[in-house]
């Protein structure tokens, strides 16, 4: 072989040994645990919940599935366990739709959970990529096949985690590590799994919550510059056939998971929004709310609690950081009513709770904070 | 279909080889043939709409090109053909890219209501401009007769079709004519390889990696006086490893087939004045710009004046090629105002004394670097308004944030000047000699061929390994 085909063979072998070299060591310390749960280092984990969630379902010990959007996102595992007796894995992901939702919770009771607690509202259903075309949600990693694998072993951006991961669990350099860590952008940074897209304790609650805040939003929603967004992806048709092929087929193809799902309590204002800015809008949402409810009943594993008419809740406009995302208080409050039975859709009337919304909606009047 | 890729890297580039080489035994037609359909395909896996629209680009050229070669018209009918060709191209180019921007202007003037939504296809500006050059030079009696599955892989060769580097008929044919290329030489294989995972570092590594800066300036938030700055640099960065990666790139995949690909970029950043910056940026643009526009509408042979018109027209020109928007234009235009002003120092401006050389080199090294930046804020800013709220973020010192996240920010920006400003070119590293058909000469006997070769190795499986799932090419949007 002449010198030339020496060193490109040396130069081949030595990428080839780099990259497998990589791959090992992610494979070693496994930042999302796909392969087996931590023990050899500490687990960390990330707020990356479309990433983290392939690993969680993997390694974690777990018999209930919470799922859900933003609305969901901020619950913590230990208050559902505490208050609904069971062992929760939370998988809620902000901002998404019914296709990747299904998709998780599938994989999830693959791994034989028997619960499903199910945060559901009407804008998940609007019409969004096939989850094999979604750039947001590694599909592959969820089913561990050969590409999704590779993928997350021959990854340079995974290795980076992996070696924060190692210098972490080295004593001498924990402090060092985690002061670096405040600077630059860290993607498993959290110790429990509980502690995942949680608010911090120290996090001030009632500045982000309050009146003032769920006003300013009605106010900028209304907006006519902007109102136009308030009718943006809501298409009946499309809904009603997303929610029967993700939602109802799911739920027909588990008859053995009980499913508990709970229609988040949005503040008034929201429909208000769409009441004085799109009322088109609101009439697809009260017409697909109607077919849910009525769908959602026919199914005996499945208990409907609706809360968007509990006016507690939704007309004391300190809970909520904007027209939708209430506080964590009122996370409490959900899981508190869902283990009492409160608000659950009675099968013989399934729209009798969305008559009541409507009543409500018709009779609101925005006031002007004082 | 991407270069920074696993399919393209893994699947495309090796078969796409082997079949060349293997081919390579029974002719010198053949792997022509062969690396012409394999560009077809490459550029169908993610455009095949497209496709026919680029075949009927290349017959119809290829006609008015043997009309032209042919030289039985008189002249005044070569000169109708050529127009008709030279129209053809800008018509169609037109069509799929300016037509939106026409029709939005239109109605902005005339509320007109026009309703225009044309995908735009990926290379339609490089391979049509590869064309009017060759229909140009035809009608100049500089082309001779080419064959059609050598002119066909003149513009549809995969390496340069999406994003360039804008070629030259004169330099590729006869490289795709010759029999050598057609054998693997492994040193050119090894040359081809360093260079490619030079460029992939450069992409994957380093232009992927600094982009969550850029929304710091051009993201939906009003930005800081600091990190509009940091912004507006990581874009300047980001555009440069980005675009100078993919030019690495494809003058690497080219090597292993045996074809020299013209430079495109030698350490922009590097310049001293903005004619410097021009000569070393995009190259294979400024080059097809100078002689097929600035020289043909006059150069600086009518006067002072004109020269300066000229100037303007040609950079005005060559930034709305960039994309059908104003904020090119005005790119282009204030790039166009920078070369007067530079040609205009350097003939009416004072002499610097020779002690005072070095700190002048320096001072229009500092000034071009933030003019340029400058210009980049118009280039990457999706409006004007944005563009001028972003520049007056940059000019207000009062509003400045800097807290620990810009300040990992700004450290991360200096070490990515630092490469830009102080690391080699690639072609210096790899002795690329373009014009000479020469690469990697002093490997053979230089002391650092194993670090090298190593390194080179890194850059392979790091650039392997930051591969994402969805990082285009910034140029494939022009």
């Amino acid at each position: 072989m002449s010198t030339a085909g020496k060193n490109l063979l040396r130069f081949l072998c030595a990428s080839g040994l780099l990259l497998l070299t990589a791959a090992a060591f992610n494979f070693v310390v496994d930042p999302l645990q796909l392969f087996r749960p931590a023990r050899l280092l500490p687990a960390m984990y990330s707020e990356d919940s479309r990433l983290q969630n392939a690993g969680l379902i993997r390694s974690q010990d777990f018999d209930t599935v919470f799922m859900g959007t933003s609305l969901a996102i901020h619950f913590r595992q230990s208050d559902i366990d505490r208050l609904l007796g069971v062992k929760s894995l939370k998988l809620a992901m902000t901002g998404s739709n019914s296709h990747q939702q299904t998709f998780v919770i599938a994989a999830a009771l693959n791994r034989h959970a028997k619960r499903v607690i199910w945060q559901l509202d009407d804008w998940i259903f609007r019409d969004a990529p096939e989850i094999d075309q979604d750039a947001y949600l590694p599909a592959d990693l969820y089913r561990r096949n050969a590409k999704g694998v590779a993928g997350y072993l021959f990854s340079g951006a995974m290795a980076r985690e992996s070696t924060w991961i190692l210098a972490r669990s080295i004593r001498p350099l924990e402090k060092t590590v985690a002061r670096l860590a405040s600077f630059v952008p860290v993607k498993f940074p959290i110790a429990s799994t509980d502690d995942i897209n949680t608010l911090r304790a120290d996090f001030d609650v009632g500045s982000a919550y309050n009146a003032k805040q769920a006003i300013a939003a009605f106010a900028n929603i209304t907006d006519p510059v902007r109102r136009a967004f308030l009718a943006e992806g809501y298409d009946y048709d499309a809904m009603v056939r997303n929610f029967e092929r993700d939602a109802v087929g799911l739920i027909a193809g588990h008859p053995d998971v009980r499913f508990d799902i709970y229609l988040a309590p949005y503040s008034i204002l929201q429909w208000v929004a769409m009441r004085d800015a799109s009322p088109a809008t609101l009439k697809i949402v009260y017409d697909f709310s109607a077919y849910l409810g009525r769908r959602l009943t026919e199914y005996p594993n499945v208990r409907l609690c609706d809360f968007r008419a509990a006016s507690d809740i939704t007309h004391d406009l300190a809970n909520y950081s904007d027209v939708i995302h209430h506080s964590p208080d009122i996370d409490l409050k959900i899981l508190s009513r869902l283990a009492a039975g409160d608000y659950v859709v009675d099968r013989a009337a399934p729209t009798a709770s969305l008559e009541r919304l409507k009543e409500q909606v018709a009779a609101y009047r925005v006031e002007p904070l004082r | 279909m991407l270069f920074n890729s696993y399919p393209f890297i893994f699947l495309f580039l090796p078969i796409a080889l082997i079949g060349y080489f293997i081919l390579g035994r029974f002719g010198n037609l053949a792997p022509v043939i062969w690396l012409a359909l394999a560009s077809l395909a490459f550029y169908s896996v993610s455009n095949w709409q497209f496709v026919l629209l680029l075949l009927a680009s290349i017959a119809f050229n290829y006609v008015i090109g043997l009309l032209l070669i042919a030289r039985r018209l008189s002249s005044s009918l070569r000169f109708a053909v050529l127009a008709i060709g030279v129209a053809g191209d800008l018509l169609v180019l037109g069509t799929f890219k300016y037509a939106g921007f026409l029709a939005a202007n239109l109605n902005a003037v005339f509320s007109a209501g026009l309703a225009v939504n044309i995908l735009l296809p990926v290379g339609i500006s490089f391979y049509t401009f590869t064309q009017i050059a060759f229909l140009v030079d035809a009608y100049r009696g500089d082309v001779a007769r080419y064959r059609l599955p050598h002119y066909a892989l003149f513009v549809g060769y995969f390496p340069h079709l999406i994003a360039g580097p804008i070629l030259h008929h004169k330099d590729m044919i006869p490289q795709f004519e010759s029999a050598d290329a057609k054998r693997p030489n492994p040193h050119l294989i090894l040359c081809g390889l360093i260079i490619f995972a030079i460029g992939l570092f450069k992409k994957t590594c380093l232009a992927d990696g600094i982009q969550p800066l850029v929304a710091l300036a051009f993201g939906p938030d009003a930005p800081s006086f600091d990190q509009a700055w940091i912004g507006a640099l990581a874009y300047s960065f980001q555009l440069y490893f980005d675009f100078s990666g993919y030019s690495d790139m494809a003058i690497g995949i080219s090597l292993m087939f045996g074809v020299f690909l013209p430079l495109n970029f030698n350490s922009p950043y590097k310049a001293t004045s903005i004619i410097d910056f021009w000569r070393r940026w995009h190259m294979t643009l400024s080059q097809f710009l100078r002689d097929y526009l600035y020289i043909p509408l006059g150069g600086n042979r009518c006067g002072r004046v004109l020269r300066y018109v000229n100037l303007m027209l040609t950079m005005a020109l060559g930034g709305l090629w960039h994309g059908a928007a104003w904020t090119f234009v005005v790119w282009g235009v204030l790039h166009g105002v920078y070369l007067c002003v530079n040609h205009a120092w350097n003939n009416f401006g004072p002499r610097v004394a020779p002690r005072f050389e070095r700190a002048a080199i320096l001072a229009g090294f500092v000034l071009t670097f933030l003019s340029v930046v400058v210009a980049w804020v118009f280039f990457r800013a999706d409006g004007m308004a944005s563009a001028a709220s972003i520049l007056a973020s940059m000019a207000d010192p009062a509003r400045i944030v800097f807290g620990r996240g810009e300040i990992a920010d700004a450290a991360l920006i200096a070490i990515y000047a630092g490469i830009a400003w102080f690391a080699p070119s690639t072609q210096t590293i790899m002795g690329y000699d373009h014009r000479n058909r020469t690469v990697g000469e002093a490997l053979g006997t230089w002391r650092m061929r194993p670090a090298l070769l190593y390194a080179g190795a890194a850059a392979l499986a790091f650039g392997i390994l930051g591969i994402q799932q969805h990082s285009e090419f910034i140029y494939f949007r022009f």
